[in-house]
């Protein structure tokens, strides 16, 4: 018998098939990230559901029993930051945005799309009260702030390109969303690209453009470091059933008040949140769906960082996206059908078309 | 006296015969001096470059994190070639020019007023004592609140790292111009014009020269932490901007280049200083 055994074992082993996906080993910690702090700092996040899911403790629920530890860390230096801890093998999952996820993979670095993180969201170039800046042309020559490296300077760029002009038209700087608030109440930059609706309400800033168009403003997406994911996929499958949950629960408008309270903890306040999400389905803008327009949204990313020349190297699509664990997720909730699905236009599918 | 000079002058002591081997360098006769030195100051380096060689080989760290030198070396190729680095470089070099023109102006000033005067020595000092100990970062703050983020802020930080050594070394090369000189100039009845420009000036020079030196790579060292702070152009910012961008060979690129301008700095304004060393009077 004991034969028998150890010659399955070896089969195995010269099959290249590793024990451990067999045995269901159970890593000691899932390390998850946001690309992105709260006011000051915070660790804290809003405006998604994967916020949600840290604010309530969802994750900690579903491995309370096994006894795996949940860590969350939240990059003040965003997605850039995210992408050193990835290569550093700090973390296992992250939101990010289009721009450091293209870096990432264009230098090596290997993860795979398991959900969207949100779409559709707003945002506006705005420019001090007083300032004499009107149009986009205005913005020549002056100093732009923007975080480097992130989401927000590939969105930057796609607006520039439409109205022809480049980012070394402008005098464009390195700044995160608080110095970049700071500066621009005491004039020290004169226009900044942000989401923030507060700043508009407190009389700080004007919008002089408003950025609504899903082509330019991305959506945002939740990796699994690919290592993780190949050495516990019973795990990777874990998360995304609580994340899914999650999402289900945060689409639901009933529950859209108690939302905007959970994300107001990162110090960003609430009417932000309700200011940002007014007219638009919850389930919309957090749908997780890995549909076509997520796909061609990510294709059209990977293009545009190269043209605009954040990435040197050629960045490969096939086997990025993974959407095998949300659609089983999705199975067992009974909640296929639940978020709709959009074109490669960002254009609402009709409903049953998909199927 | 200055680290370099003082190093080249410098006994050094060998390892004690009975404790450890002694360690023969290589004989590399028929070279010449400045050839063995040049040897020697390399072995170190590419012992560096030969560990880094092996850390890439062997992935001891990921290779987003350490790119391997080969393609650092080509990054650096082509980004001379776009005229890139370039750009970036002379915007670096404009900084330190304009703090080195006001700094180094600001500095002699103050240093010759101290050194001439007794009077100005004594209001100025004290106040110059305690200016000379913040390190330019502890300035940063206040510097952000009065000059913006803009050009000025820069310009005015590395300023103030320039002021220090340019206002000492004056201070003290005019402080130890031989009494005898002084004597003479006043048994002349030199005026003070002429005291300044006959006597003090020339006596000095070469400790004013150690100043400048010491001022440029104080500049040289601050501009890439200003530029860190909030800028568009310039070598600190390019290198933050790669790190951002996870172009490491860009970084290190940058570091290259930094670490090889300031000893091109330094050693073009020691040629200088020794220069003027060889008339000035000695041995007094």
């Amino acid at each position: 018998m004991k034969k028998i055994v150890s010659l399955a074992a070896a089969t195995l082993f010269s099959l290249g098939l590793p024990l451990s996906s067999f045995a269901q080993e159970n890593p000691k910690i899932i390390r998850l990230a946001f690309s992105g702090a709260g006011t000051g700092g915070k660790p804290a996040s809003g405006g998604s559901f994967l916020a949600t899911a840290h604010q309530k403790g969802e994750i900690e629920k579903e491995f309370e029993k096994d006894g795996i530890k949940v860590s969350w860390t939240f990059f003040v230096g965003a997605g850039p930051a995210t992408n050193e801890a990835l290569a550093l093998k700090k973390i296992d999952f992250a939101t990010q945005g289009d721009l450091p996820l293209t870096v990432a993979r264009s230098n090596g670095l290997r993860t795979r799309i398991i959900m969207k993180g949100s779409q559709f969201s707003r945002n506006y170039i705005v420019v001090p009260t007083a300032s004499p800046i009107k149009t986009i042309d205005d913005l020549k020559g002056k100093k732009f702030a923007v975080q480097k490296g992130t989401a927000g300077q590939l969105r930057l760029n796609r607006v520039l390109e439409k109205f022809g002009l480049k980012e070394s038209d402008l005098k464009v700087i390195d700044m995160n969303d608080d110095s970049a608030k700071a500066a621009l109440s005491t004039g020290d930059v004169d226009a900044y690209i942000t989401s923030s609706t507060d700043l508009v309400s407190r009389g700080l800033v004007r919008r002089i453009y408003k950025i609504d168009d899903p082509k330019v403003n991305a959506p945002s997406q939740i990796w699994v470091a690919e290592e993780f994911e190949t050495q516990y996929p019973h795990i990777v499958q874990r998360v995304v059933n609580a994340l899914v949950r999650t999402a289900a629960w945060a689409s639901e408008e009933k529950n859209r008040e108690e939302q905007y309270r959970l994300w107001a903890k990162t110090g960003t306040p609430y009417s932000d949140y309700k200011e940002d999400f007014k007219g638009d389905q919850m389930r919309d803008r957090l749908n997780p769906l890995l549909d076509e327009y997520y796909v061609s949204s990510l294709a059209k990313s990977v293009a545009e960082a190269k043209q605009f020349r954040f990435t040197r190297r050629e960045v490969q699509l096939a086997g990025w996206v993974e959407p095998k664990y949300l659609n089983q997720a999705l199975k067992e909730q009974k909640l296929e059908g639940y978020w709709d699905e959009f074109d490669a236009e960002a254009k609402r599918k009709k409903a049953g078309a998909a199927k | 006296m200055n680290a370099i000079q003082s190093l080249d002058n410098a006994q050094v002591l060998e390892p004690l015969g009975s404790a450890l081997p002694r360690l023969h360098l290589p004989d590399c006769r028929g070279l010449t001096p400045l050839l063995k030195r040049l040897a020697y100051g390399l072995a170190f380096p590419l012992f560096l470059l030969f560990l880094w060689q092996t850390a890439t080989e062997r992935v001891w760290l990921p290779p987003q994190i350490l790119p391997e030198p080969a393609f650092v070396w080509e990054t650096l190729l082509d980004m001379l070639g776009t005229g890139e680095l370039k750009g970036h470089l002379l915007a670096s070099l404009q900084r330190v020019a304009w703090s080195l023109l006001i700094g180094g102006t600001l500095g002699l000033a103050i240093g010759f007023a101290m050194g001439l005067s007794r009077t100005a020595k004594a209001y100025l000092y004290p106040s110059f004592s305690l200016f000379s100990q913040f390190p330019v970062i502890a300035w940063s703050p206040l510097m952000i609140i009065f000059f913006g983020i803009d050009e000025a802020l820069k310009i005015s930080t590395i300023t103030v790292a320039v002021i220090v050594p340019f206002a000492v070394a004056t201070y003290k090369g005019i402080e130890n111009v031989p009494n005898k000189l002084m004597e003479v100039g006043r048994i002349y009845r030199f005026s003070f014009r002429q005291t300044l420009w006959h006597i003090a000036l020339p006596a000095a020079l070469p400790a004013i020269l150690g100043g400048v030196r010491q001022g440029a790579m104080q500049a040289w060292l601050a501009l890439v932490f200003v530029e860190l702070l909030a800028s568009s152009e310039g070598l600190g910012y390019l290198l933050v901007y790669s790190r951002n961008l996870m172009q490491l060979d860009v970084v290190m690129v940058c570091m290259a280049v930094i670490g090889a301008v300031g000893l091109l700095f330094d050693l073009a304004l020691t040629q200088l200083e020794r220069h003027f060393s060889k008339w000035a009077p000695k041995g007094y």
